[in-house]
């Protein structure tokens, strides 16, 4: 057992991760930039030339840092996350993505209020009146300040309109 | 002294109970649209757009401009608090802003970052007054190849700054280069790396990044670490505020060379970010404290924030002189100076004296009260800090992803803001630099338009940058200096020491 | 042929009147997309428009507009016609929102829309600086034939300004190295500080310099020229522009509508509505001043008229495009 005891992901699989992620990130800028020219005509650098390179660039130092996370994480116990700490970020980031997951299909009102509602009922352990209350007035405070105020139109879903609000 | 009649007849046109009041109204929304990410000064100032049609176009000039040095307040607020820059330009105030913060010094960094804000704006609205002439021309030298030296000097600046992996940095940087080329190229008209998303075209907004990046980031990190910002002390107290004020003097140096950045990039469209970018970055290299910088040094707040503000004020004067905006703000007013039936440019200043005064006295007046009005409002942000975690955070959250939304309306920046937050997060804990790819988010595209540009008129030769003009010579020298400045350094030091062992 | 136009007419008519009787009007706040950024010549246009009909109440319900202009205002098409049957959506452009298209994957179809009005026709000219050596046009398309050619700036990549040069050097046989700048400003401040020999500015991108006297007029593309009035630099007024063809350029005509669009599947008398607003707009005193002022042609152009303009326009880009070998693959 490398690495101490309530380690969930150690600090050698998240560097392998991480240039992975980024080489492919690379690689994907690399092909994309195929599309149009990749050489260096009369008029300078053609349209992919630049994206070309760039990509190029992050593949190599990615695998630099691939090579370097071997080099240095591999025998070393270090940990990224324990499992307290990913209960914790979990707990956090479980909540917001579901809210961004409800405000894509019934708008951004009705995700805060739910998202508000769930984070200090659940997490804050606020009774429910209070925490609808707190939800409710954040919405309006932000319908006023944007739609009526600076005319920023939020997402809406299918919601809004039932009470008029369009 | 012609400048300095002028500027005389300017305040007393300016000076009235109407503009003063106005010049409170615009500071005081102008903080508001700062403080929110997602709403900017932009927004802010083409939402009073319709309002100012009825006005005398002073009045309206007035309001317009104290929304923006508002706005400009209130971006830096945030970036100390939460680490969420309200504005693209107070991006690298919170490389130390929110690290004092953190150890409890929030006071302290607001009212150094306000100060240092007005003495930038300060600085920056004497070299309007003083150089109006001559900016001009000095404007008119610049084309594609100088431009290109600038912003490669802004690069030099801040490169090998990071204390880490040198090949971390560079994934860091090309990715946000890589992320500057989405959507619409402007030298050939294609699309680039859109891969057939409609949502792509308009490009990965540079705010929506940040939001992710810094906002959402840091959130995941306060959580894991179980802090629920208990790190901030937020008690407000006038000895902080005065302290910090006394320390000031002690930044002169500093000062001076953030505000002489930053008119440089607000007179040639370099704009407030690069300029803060481009300041903090020299106020590191040459800073005896290197290795306390983006810990809380004082003097990381006050670089970029002299800089951001004396750019931003000096950005109004191409906009009147030349027509041409230095600032995503100053094209909103130009547009506004065109709706009240004044032609931006050259002209403006011998037909409508009263107005180019006019508005320059109100910029000494509005910053001066924008200072005021902001440091007012520092114990009200303090207070938001004593709000329980499990209301503030999802609060924050909110706002983050409003703020996402509302830069263009898209939804798929909701769901760009979590990657970008994830990446953040990640980064940080790697000991990836998250600096160099917001820079390059910046600059990247404006960088390569400018080089092709060039490249297009010395038809594909670089030589161009060294053969323009001098002035791109003189900036591309200081450039290579900067960039190898560890090796310059050195040899210095080796050529030193054998003449001081010479004479000894 | 005289019949099939009564018919039209009466259809017309009687479409019309169908539409009167069954009036539309908004029941929600109206949204302005502008395809340029905030400041850009598109947004003065919707600004002025929204600030029209505030004032003279000729719409009932509130304006919002939003600043849609990423590439190349392709954003602010995307958004316009991403709900086809959305009445309270109106998207405010050019002849971008037709040529567009043409030269690359833009993420939506000209078809998406269906023209309301084009209310103004902005003039195009060859600008000199001021020191430049070149006194007439002749002279400088000389100049341009010699060697490498000249510079020329203009805003955007296979846009309006570059395609008109390509059209001038397709007449004239003159050379000219194309250098695409952000916008007009940037290539009008370019030529006055004689980074480039030339643009093709429109008036209102340029009148800041012309005022100056740093930069100077040659000739505009237009078939009769622009309306008389004061003085603008020291010694030129719009009227003593001479026209390109008069000063031996055989391009006789080259203007930029500036125009209004719906999704295209709205209902008629929706279409008819905004016509109608539209209409009224260009009749007010504020208008009048607002075309003065950018020294453009007013003009109302709506229906079959615009419909036939508007393929006239396409066929003529299309040609040029194909020439430069522009086409989107």
């Amino acid at each position: 057992m490398r690495t101490p005891s309530g380690t969930l992901v150690s600090r050698f699989t998240m560097e392998l991760v991480t240039a992975l992620v980024t080489g492919s990130i690379g690689a994907i800028v690399c092909y994309g930039s195929t599309e149009f020219g990749i050489g260096w005509g009369d008029a300078g650098p053609e349209p992919g030339y630049f994206p070309f390179y760039v990509g190029l660039i992050i593949v190599l130092a990615s695998l630099f840092n691939l090579f370097m996370a071997f080099k240095h994480y591999r025998d070393r116990v270090e940990e990224f996350l324990t499992g307290e700490q990913a209960q914790r970020v979990i707990a956090f980031f479980g909540p917001m993505v579901l809210f961004v997951l409800v405000t894509s299909y019934l708008g951004i009102y009705v995700g805060m209020i739910l998202y508000l509602v769930g984070a200090m009922v659940f997490q804050g352990g606020y009774r429910l009146p209070k925490a609808a209350a707190v939800g409710v007035i954040t919405a309006i405070a932000n319908y006023i300040l944007f739609e009526v105020w600076f005319q920023v139109p939020l997402l809406k879903g299918p919601l809004e309109p039932l009470i008029g609000i369009h | 002294m012609d400048n300095f009649s002028n500027l005389m007849d300017g305040f007393a046109i300016a000076f009235s109970m109407f503009h003063l009041a106005l010049m409170a109204a615009g500071v005081l929304l102008g903080i508001l649209v700062g403080v929110l990410p997602g709403l900017g000064a932009p927004n802010g100032v083409s939402l009073l757009l319709p309002l100012t049609f009825t006005m005398d176009p002073v009045s309206a000039i007035i309001l317009l401009t104290s929304m923006y040095w508002g706005a400009l307040f209130g971006g830096s607020t945030t970036s100390i608090l939460f680490n969420i820059p309200g504005e693209p330009s107070s991006v690298a105030t919170t490389f130390d802003g929110y690290p004092m913060a953190q150890q409890g010094h929030a006071t302290h960094a607001l009212t150094l970052a306000f100060m240092s804000a007005g003495t930038g704006a300060m600085f920056g609205v004497v070299v309007i007054t003083v150089l109006s002439g001559w900016v001009t021309e000095f404007a008119l030298k610049f084309s594609s190849p100088e431009y290109f030296a600038v912003f490669l000097l802004t690069f030099a600046s801040f490169i090998g700054m990071g204390s880490g992996s040198a090949f971390k940095a560079i994934v860091s940087m090309m990715l946000g280069f890589a992320f500057a080329t989405v959507g619409m190229d402007g030298i050939s008209g294609n699309m680039r790396l859109t891969f057939g998303f409609p949502d792509l075209v308009k490009g990965i907004s540079f705010l929506v990044a940040v939001i992710g990046l810094f906002g959402i980031g840091e959130l995941l990190q306060t959580m894991e670490e179980g802090l629920r910002f208990d790190g901030i002390h937020a008690r407000v107290r006038i000895r902080d505020v005065l302290k910090a004020i006394a320390s000031m003097p002690g930044h002169w140096l500093t000062l001076l060379r953030s505000a002489i950045i930053g008119a440089w990039m607000g007179i040639t469209p370099g704009g407030p970010t690069a300029a803060s970018f481009m300041s903090y970055g020299l106020a590191k290299r040459f800073s005896r404290r290197k290795e306390h910088f983006g810990k809380g040094e004082p003097a990381g707040v006050v670089a970029p924030e002299t800089a951001d503000h004396s750019a931003g004020t000096c950005a109004i004067l191409p906009m009147l002189a030349l027509g041409v905006p230095g600032s995503a703000t100053a094209a909103v007013m130009m547009g506004g100076l065109m709706i009240w039936g004044l032609t931006p440019g050259p002209m403006l200043f011998i037909e409508r004296p009263d107005f180019v005064w006019g508005t320059i006295a109100s910029m000494y007046l509005g910053n001066v009260m924008a200072v005021v009005l902001v440091l007012a409002t520092v114990p009200m942000f303090a207070a938001i800090l004593r709000i329980p975690f499990s209301i503030i955070g999802p609060m924050i959250v909110v706002v983050c992803f409003i703020g996402a939304y509302s830069i263009s309306g898209s939804r798929l920046d909701l769901w760009l803001a979590v990657p970008f937050g994830i990446l953040g997060y990640t980064f940080k804990k790697l000991g990836y630099p998250i600096a160099p790819m917001v820079l390059a988010m910046v600059l990247g595209d404006k960088a390569e338009d400018a080089l092709r540009q060039s490249m297009i008129m010395s038809k594909g030769s670089l030589g161009i940058f060294w053969t323009n003009s001098t002035l791109s010579a003189t900036i591309m020298v200081l450039a290579m200096l900067l960039l190898f400045w560890p090796g310059v350094s050195l040899i210095i030091k080796r050529l030193r020491k054998p003449a001081v062992a010479a004479t000894a | 042929m005289f019949k099939t136009k009564l018919i039209a007419t009466v259809l017309a008519g009687a479409l019309y009147a169908a539409g009167a009787s069954a009036a539309w009007s908004p029941e929600k706040p109206v949204e302005f997309v502008v395809t340029s950024g905030a400041g850009g010549g598109t947004d003065i246009f919707t600004r002025t428009i929204q600030s029209i009909i505030v004032k003279n109440k000729l719409m009932n319900v509130p304006i919002v507009v939003v600043n849609k202009g990423g590439g190349a205002g392709s954003e602010g098409y995307i958004h316009g016609a991403s709900e086809q049957d959305n009445p309270h959506r109106v998207t405010f452009g050019t002849n971008n929102e037709y040529l567009l298209p043409l030269v690359a994957k833009m993420g939506y179809a000209a078809e998406g829309f269906t023209p309301v009005a084009a209310l103004a026709l902005d003039e195009f000219l060859i600008w000199v600086n001021a020191k430049a050596p070149y006194a007439d046009a002749k002279s400088f398309i000389d100049a341009a034939k010699k060697g490498d050619g000249l510079r020329m700036g203009g805003s955007q990549s296979k846009d309006t300004d570059q395609t008109l040069v390509s059209i001038i050097s397709e007449a004239t046989g003159a050379k000219f190295t194309y250098i695409p700048f952000k916008s007009g400003g940037e290539a009008a401040i370019q030529l006055a500080g004689a980074h480039i020999d030339a643009n093709v500015n429109n008036p209102n991108e340029n009148i800041g310099q012309f005022k100056a006297n740093m930069v100077r007029p040659l000739c505009v593309f237009s078939t009769k020229r622009m309306a008389p009035g004061p003085k603008i630099s020291k010694d030129m007024a719009w009227s003593d522009i001479p026209t390109c063809k008069e000063s031996g350029i055989p391009v006789d005509n080259y203007q930029m509508p500036r125009t209004i669009w719906l999704p295209s599947g709205v209902a008629p008398e929706v279409l008819a509505f905004y016509t109608d607003v539209m209409h009224k707009v260009q009749e007010t005193p504020e208008w009048k001043a607002y075309i003065e002022r950018t020294s453009q042609t007013g003009t109302f152009l709506s229906g079959d008229e615009l419909r036939k303009y508007i393929t006239a326009d396409t066929a003529r880009a299309y040609g040029v495009f194909k020439r430069e070998g522009w086409l989107a693959k």
